[in-house]
């Protein structure tokens, strides 16, 4: 009686088994790829915009316009709720049951670092990843995504303490890699300036309250604080120090965290707030790429409003189109790779000219930005982080 | 960890005043977990996402409608009560004869499908919401006090009176406190038992979305909000669980305390306190701070 | 007819990795472990009434140590380090349950789900430890002189634990006493009657509880390869919950089909996560007004009486 449904089972899951294809992830008529990436939790909404509105966007106009040597892409995507553990798990499903050709765009330092080690195993590329730490670095499969922890510093305090001459520091970050990997830079690059941090407060990931740590980083009165954070708690920190009439620092966000977004979320906590910005103004910006950028998504999103993050989703999509077309119709993980790293004065209208090299990196710059009337306004052209 | 000057009284005046708002909110909804505790002896695992929907609701008509907050209050304290009144008939009232845990279970698979159907209806993102209080902070002496704090502070102690002022003087009221006393004996006596079921679920939602209403500025509007109801519970706890002065007493004490805790201990420990001190009051004295001792000897 | 099923079963188990792809071979990995857990939740809730939102804290310290061992201490033979990620969480249990003895239904489920936090809570804290919110890689295991580097070696060894602890489980509820408990689950009053220790019981429930749950921590680091605190949520506890209600409360046979039903349902909605808690609470309500009693029940009912069995 037991055995009946069992045998069942089995005989589904043998003929629902996928056809083993030439290279995972291609077959005949179409490319898939897929990652890991936040759909609840903290980063909920950047996670959406990098590949709902994001890769999915550019991915939408290649296949209208015929697919890439005339495959369709697809994007598999699975939820972590930025765990690292999850993403572990889903990314093995990924690799192992859908047999996705290449991870792309995954989100957050620690799920991203978690996988970088099994992913290496199956080699299996993982591409652009949306996280800023630098233990990414230097692995053959693996191509950068955002500006790294260690270049976003260097730019940070060259112009802080360099250009304008600060010199009291503190920072408010998150407690794990993302966080972590910002300070271990802050302190080398204050250093080289002869400062340190006077002040860090910790705040643990998925934690919103930030009230004790305004209040204790108020008290070191520093000139400058560092948010690394992401957009939730930030805004928390906004409110708060506004709550406590804390009016004489100066708030710096890091890369992922600059966006309109989180200024939104602290609506009038958010004046004087300055940060380094890696890419232009998706709404205003008159680069052609994000003119084009503009265009497709109110052609196929209307009603959502562009931001930095479906920009940086975008931003990946175009570059593994790129790559997979140099590659050719004969695509594999290998040829992608080498594809990639020819990649030479590359014009996207969006970034500089792009050139991969050795340490496949993909975005290397960063410009500084102030808020004004509710938006960050450039001070500075891109600023250069070697 | 960078040590600056020492907490000035300043500062801690504001913590003080701070932890008294948000132990109002966890006093509110302690308030609505022993509404309809005390009415049908059950644990609405649900309350924390009845708010949130409710809350949503209300959103809903200031970004549609271009509605005043006022109105905005108005449908969510509405919404609750539809909301609650639908819950408590259609699944509720069904399984309420069972024993142990079915209504338990019941009302947790519920705060998911509420949790899952905000999320499919306003994403799971997370949204600034409008506040009835200005934003600047009012300098009391060399303090500075956020006036959102004492607003809610204020306006929790209005509804809180008026429930006491419900309870006490109204039929309604009375038979509520007749059926938390004996259940049998009230209906003997003529009370419709399942009415009061009823109006005790309506209440507690409705002290729920307004509690929802003032701290959605705070803590920004999400499908996640409804977790802050875990505090309400273990307020109820601090207080005595069951007890009316106990829930307004533990959520204010519970409030103050995690607003201390970090100042003086690493800051990490805000978010653990209430866990902390659910865990060694229902390990050291069950019964609370004012509670009558449920907890028997085995 | 019974040994037929089982040896019907036996077959399937044994011969599942070859017959169907990698990835299966890992999900029936993840069945097994949560089917542990279910066991031991069910001893908890389904036998003596004490019904636990904290399994994910028992599960996350078993799996942790274990973790944490193979790390420190990578001579130590993987079933040691197995009966001691079981042994740990053994001895929390027992300091978690003799203070909840005092406690009843609602307060009881409170208070696990409290320890739940507080366990995560600590893990994370102990980030010297355990790397805290960054997660802790667990090195592969080898039994004796094989690695275990496979999904399929791994099936085997977790297979083999879980079809041990069954064994041990229906022992324990076959018993007088565990057919006293499950009888007098309704009410406390009879049973202390009827002479039984309900303290005693109830304690030891945990604690037996605890270790299994242990256990299958320990192998979850192995399966899984990668920990962190932030995945041994309360939503997890509710999974679990989940299952032995699904499943049915006080069968041996329903935690197995609880765990399968759910782990298989989460998998398979992945790709759906806005529905997923959606269906979830759909089911749990579902299973309380309809079939309260679980597959189990619903077994029991479709067949022919065959005399008492758990």
């Amino acid at each position: 009686m037991i055995v009946r449904p069992s045998l069942l089972l089995l005989l589904a899951v043998v003929l629902a088994a996928p056809r083993v294809a030439a290279e995972p992830g291609v077959t005949d008529t179409e490319i898939v790829v897929g990652g890991s990436n936040s759909f609840s939790g903290p980063l909920a909404y950047t996670g959406e915009q990098i590949t709902k509105f994001g890769i999915d966007l550019y991915f939408k106009v290649v296949n209208d316009a015929g697919g890439i040597h005339g495959r369709k892409v697809r994007a598999v995507y699975y939820d972590d709720g930025y765990r690292p553990q999850d993403a572990v798990a889903n990314t093995k499903k990924l690799v192992e049951q859908d047999n996705v050709f290449a991870i792309i765009i995954p989100q957050g330092s620690p799920p991203v670092v978690a996988t970088l080690e099994y992913l290496e195993q199956q080699k299996v590329p993982m591409l652009f990843p949306y996280q800023s730490s630098p233990v990414t670095r230097g692995r053959r499969y693996v191509f950068q995504g955002m500006t790294l922890s260690d270049r976003s510093s260097r730019m940070m305090i060259d112009y802080l303490a360099g250009t304008r001459k600060f010199k009291k520091f503190a920072a408010l970050y998150q407690d794990d890699e993302y966080g972590k990997s910002f300070l271990a830079a802050f302190e080398k690059d204050l250093g080289r300036y002869g400062l340190k941090l006077t002040a860090t407060e910790s705040v643990k990931r998925g934690v919103a309250d930030v009230s004790a740590q305004i209040a204790k980083l108020h008290a070191a009165r520093p000139e400058v604080t560092f948010l690394v954070l992401v957009p939730g708690p930030a805004a928390h920190a906004l409110r708060e120090r506004q709550k406590i009439g804390w009016t004489d620092t100066l708030m710096v966000s890091t890369g992922p965290l600059t966006d309109e977004k989180y200024l939104a979320l602290a609506t009038d906590a958010a004046n004087g707030v300055e940060g380094l910005s890696l890419w232009p103004d998706p709404m205003t910006s008159d680069l052609k790429g994000v003119q084009l950028y503009r265009a497709y998504m109110l052609k196929y999103f209307p009603k959502n409003e562009p931001n930095r993050y479906s920009l940086a989703g975008y931003f990946a999509g175009m570059l593994f189109t790129e790559a997979a077309m140099r590659a050719g119709r004969n695509l594999t993980r290998d040829s992608l790779v080498t594809a990639l790293e020819s990649i030479k004065g590359f014009e996207t209208g969006i970034l500089p000219p792009l050139t991969i090299g050795p340490d496949h990196e993909t975005q290397k710059q960063g410009f500084w930005v102030r808020v004004e009337k509710g938006r960050f306004t450039p001070l500075t052209d891109w600023l250069k982080s070697e | 960890m960078g040590e600056g000057a020492p907490l000035t009284t300043a500062a801690l005046a504001h913590v003080v005043v701070s932890g008294l708002a948000t132990g109002s909110i966890y006093a509110l909804m302690a308030l609505s977990l022993v509404i309809i505790y005390n009415a049908t002896r059950t644990l609405n695992f649900a309350q924390g996402e009845m708010l949130m929907i409710s809350t949503f609701v209300g959103w809903t008509t200031l970004q549609v409608l271009k509605a005043p907050l006022v109105v905005a209050l108005l449908i969510a304290v509405v919404a609750a009560a539809v909301l609650a009144w639908g819950l408590e008939r259609l699944l509720i009232r069904r399984a309420i004869s069972a024993t142990h845990f079915d209504v338990l279970i019941i009302t947790l698979g519920l705060s998911l499908i509420l949790r899952a159907a905000a999320g499919l209806l306003w994403t799971h993102d997370e949204f600034p919401f409008p506040s009835f209080f200005a934003s600047q902070p009012l300098a009391v002496g060399a303090a500075r006090v956020a006036p959102a704090s004492l607003g809610i502070i204020g306006a929790s102690l209005a509804l809180m009176l008026a429930l006491a002022a419900l309870f006490r003087w109204t039929r309604l009221g009375r038979a509520m406190r007749a059926v938390a006393q004996n259940q049998r004996a009230a209906r003997l006596m003529g009370i419709s038992v399942e009415r009061v079921y009823s109006a005790s679920w309506i209440l507690a939602a409705v002290v729920g979305a307004v509690a929802g209403v003032l701290i959605a500025p705070v803590i920004f509007l999400s499908s996640q909000m409804g977790l802050v109801a875990i505090n309400g519970f273990t307020a109820a706890v601090l207080g005595g669980f069951g007890s009316m002065p106990g829930a307004v007493v533990g959520g204010m004490v519970l409030g103050v305390l995690e607003n201390l805790a970090p100042l003086y201990l690493p800051s990490s420990i805000k978010h653990s306190v209430p866990f902390l001190l659910l865990i060694t009051i229902l390990i050291v004295k069950p019964g609370g701070l004012f509670g009558r001792v449920t907890a028997r000897k085995v | 007819m019974r040994a037929a099923a089982l040896a019907g079963g036996a077959v399937v188990v044994l011969g599942w990795p070859w017959a169907v792809p990698r990835y299966f071979v890992f999900l029936a990995s993840l069945i097994a472990i949560n089917a542990i857990v279910a066991i031991g939740l069910n001893l908890l809730t389904g036998y003596t009434n004490q019904l636990s939102f904290g399994h994910a804290g028992f599960l996350a310290i078993g799996a942790y140590a274990a973790a944490l061992l193979t790390i420190q201490a990578p001579l130590v033979p993987l079933p040691l380090t197995l009966l001691a990620a079981g042994l740990v969480t053994a001895a929390v249990g027992l300091a978690l349950g003799v203070p909840c003895l005092r406690l009843e239904g609602l307060y009881l489920a409170m208070a696990t789900l409290a320890f739940g936090f507080v366990v995560v809570e600590a893990i994370l804290n102990l980030d010297w430890l355990t790397r805290g919110n960054d997660g802790l890689r667990v090195p592969a295991a080898r039994l004796g002189p094989w690695p275990l580097a496979t999904d399929t070696s791994r099936y085997y060894l977790v297979v083999t634990v879980a079809a041990l602890l069954i064994v041990a489980a229906r022992n324990i509820t076959s018993s007088r006493t565990g057919r006293a408990l499950l009888a007098l689950r309704e009410s406390e009053i009879a049973a202390q009657a009827s002479g039984v220790n309900l303290a005693a019981y109830k304690t030891l429930a945990f604690v037996v509880s605890a270790f299994y749950t242990g256990v299958a921590g320990g192998l979850f680091a192995l399966v899984v390869g990668f920990l962190s605190p932030d995945s041994f949520d309360v939503f997890l506890s509710v999974d679990f919950v989940a299952m032995i209600i699904v499943g049915g409360l006080g069968s041996i046979l329903g935690s197995v089909m609880g765990a399968a039903v759910i782990t298989t349902l989460n998998d398979s909605l992945a790709g759906f996560q806005s529905y997923r808690p959606l269906i979830f609470g759909a089911i749990l309500v579902a299973s309380m007004l309809f079939m309260p009693g679980g597959i189990a029940s619903a077994l029991h009912r479709a067949q022919p009486r065959q005399g008492d069995r758990a």
